[in-house]
């Protein structure tokens, strides 16, 4: 790479700590940042260090935004007595995009993996059992992934949440809309095959 | 299915090969170390993403290079698919038909081979682990459910496995990993008993027939009874598991018994008898993923005929199903009167350089 310039190779390594870079974009972002304009660098900068100043995670839901608590958790036209729990707040932004639910979140930022340490505390779950003490949350929506650690976690939320007298509902796995059988994975046409509903 | 070409740069001992098998039975003679069984393993790691020598695909490279290349092109249901790999400096890279792919899954079963190399002999008198590879690895090619259970079951025992070996865990996320072990783990039982009982189906003739009648059967011994509940089993092994932080009972403890005339094959077999068992395995084998995909894969004979006497040989190739891509590899400059059916193509292969004898 570049010779003598430590401060690029810094910002290089800076970028490879982001998930998903590898060596390769990290340098072609580094580059065009270091021979774009200088307003394109100054401006990106500047969209960094504001946004980590402003954005926390909402004390109620835990889902990231500025406010606090959050403009869904705020918002009196939403369904306050119908959570949806998801892994990150990407699947509460993937959720939002939808439209369709109208209820309120809670964000758990990961899922139980004793491979990397991660029980009940780690996931803060007496913070999202204490929600539903008020008796306000009539069903919960558990939307982790459909991975082994998803579905373990699923599966202990399902039995704390139940113990408290709180419907407990798990999102379905199936078929794309809108799309041919053929796009579906094997795995995926299994599951909806199994999970199918008398017509 | 048919291979049409396959073509090697720096891979093991093949410099460059470029090879056109014909559709029946292919015969590659050459002495030892001059790359016979590289070639077998380049189309097996192209179909499969795995070698069955090495775990460790810098050894792949030749000399330790510093990468390798192939192409593998078949016929499959009078279409043409081809699957090339390029792997440079650790990373690896899947393409079918010009496509690049990432997923596992996409790439198992698009050009099914099944390969038989001496050291399957360990598949009757080797451990346990052997025979359970041999299942996960057959059935994942045929069945992509089987492979996603596989997948999911394997994670759930390691999580269980790393919760066993915490300081006092409790009981109640243990639990958690249960109720998947169990899940998965009864559609790999599942799925592995009705695949042992029809390749036993179909080895016993096929092993009788090589063998003079003698009868053979591969029989699935699940470590978890069928019919007793793999939860309950794992609920009773709690206390022993926390013992030897260690999952005791499970589908990953399963086994497969190979029996030869009423008797385990693995004490009581001659050597003889023990690869003629594997033999009849492979080409059941042959015949199973026929019926599940319609297409008869290929079939790869690393050294086969070195252990066989002539008449075991020759009664081994009347055996492999008709319409079958035969590739097999040989130290002997001549072939036995009979085997390899009445035209085999004969290649050579000398310092990794094949042609056409």
């Amino acid at each position: 790479m570049l010779l003598n310039a430590p401060s690029v190779e810094y910002l290089i390594e800076a970028f490879r700590r982001l998930p998903g870079v590898g060596k390769k974009t990290a340098e072609r972002y580094a580059l065009h940042l270091l021979s774009a304009p200088p307003e394109l660098a100054e401006d990106f900068a500047l969209a960094v260090t504001t946004a980590r100043a402003r954005v926390r995670l909402c004390s109620q839901c835990r889902n990231l935004a500025e406010t606090d608590p959050c403009p869904v958790c705020d918002d009196p036209r939403r369904d306050h007595g119908l959570l949806c729990v998801v892994e990150q707040p990407v699947g509460a932004m993937a959720i939002e995009k939808g439209g369709a639910y109208r209820g309120v979140y809670h964000v758990l930022h990961g899922v139980l993996s004793p491979l990397e340490n991660v029980g009940p505390e780690e996931l803060c779950m007496d913070k999202l059992l204490r929600r539903l003490d008020g008796g306000a949350i009539r069903e919960v929506i558990i939307a982790t992934n459909a991975t082994a650690e998803g579905e373990a976690t699923a599966l202990y939320l399902s039995r704390v949440m139940t113990a408290k007298g709180v419907q407990v509902t798990r999102i379905a796995h199936g078929v794309p809309m809108g799309g041919g059988l053929e796009y579906a994975d094997d795995a995926t046409l299994a599951h909806a095959l199994h999970g199918r509903k008398p017509l | 299915m048919r291979l049409t070409r396959v073509v090697c740069r720096t891979f093991r001992r093949l410099a460059d090969v470029d090879f056109a098998p014909v559709p029946g039975v292919n015969i590659v003679s050459g002495e030892n170390a001059q790359g016979k069984t590289s070639l077998l393993e380049a189309v097996l790691y192209a179909a499969t993403t795995k070698s069955h020598r090495t775990a460790q695909e810098t050894e792949l490279a030749t000399h330790g290079g510093e990468g390798f290349h192939l192409r593998i092109e078949a016929e499959r249901g009078g279409r043409a698919v081809d699957i090339e790999v390029n792997w440079w400096r650790g990373e690896k890279r899947f393409k079918i038909n010009g496509v690049p792919q990432t997923r596992l899954s996409d790439i198992l079963g698009r050009i099914n081979v099944v390969l038989f190399v001496p050291d399957d002999a360990a598949l009757v008198k080797g451990a346990a682990s052997v025979r359970r590879r041999f299942l996960d690895m057959e059935l994942s090619q045929i069945s992509p459910p089987y492979l996603t259970a596989l997948q999911q079951y394997r994670q759930a025992l390691r999580q269980r496995n790393e919760l066993l070996r915490a300081v006092n865990p409790a009981g109640d996320m243990i639990d958690l990993w249960d109720v998947q072990l169990a899940q998965y783990g009864r559609l790999l039982c599942e799925a592995r008993a009705a695949f042992v009982e029809e390749l036993s189906s179909i080895a016993g003739p096929i092993y009788a027939g090589i063998a003079g009648g003698e009868p053979m059967a591969a029989a699935y011994e699940p470590d978890v009874k069928a019919g007793d509940d793999i939860a309950a089993a794992l609920l009773r092994c709690r206390a022993a598991d926390l013992r030897q932080r260690v999952t005791t009972r499970g589908p990953h403890r399963d086994d497969l018994e190979i029996i030869i005339d009423g008797q385990p094959a693995r004490s009581f077999g001659s050597q003889g008898q023990q690869k003629t068992a594997v033999l009849a395995m492979k080409l059941a084998e042959v015949e199973l993923v026929r019926r599940r995909t319609g297409e008869v894969p290929v079939l790869m004979l690393d050294e086969v005929l070195a252990e066989l006497d002539p008449h075991r040989a020759r009664r081994l190739f009347e055996s492999i199903p008709p319409g079958t891509q035969v590739l097999a590899t040989t130290t002997r400059p001549e072939l036995p009167a009979g085997v390899g059916g009445p035209e085999p193509a004969l290649h050579r292969i000398q310092g990794g350089i094949l042609e056409r004898a």
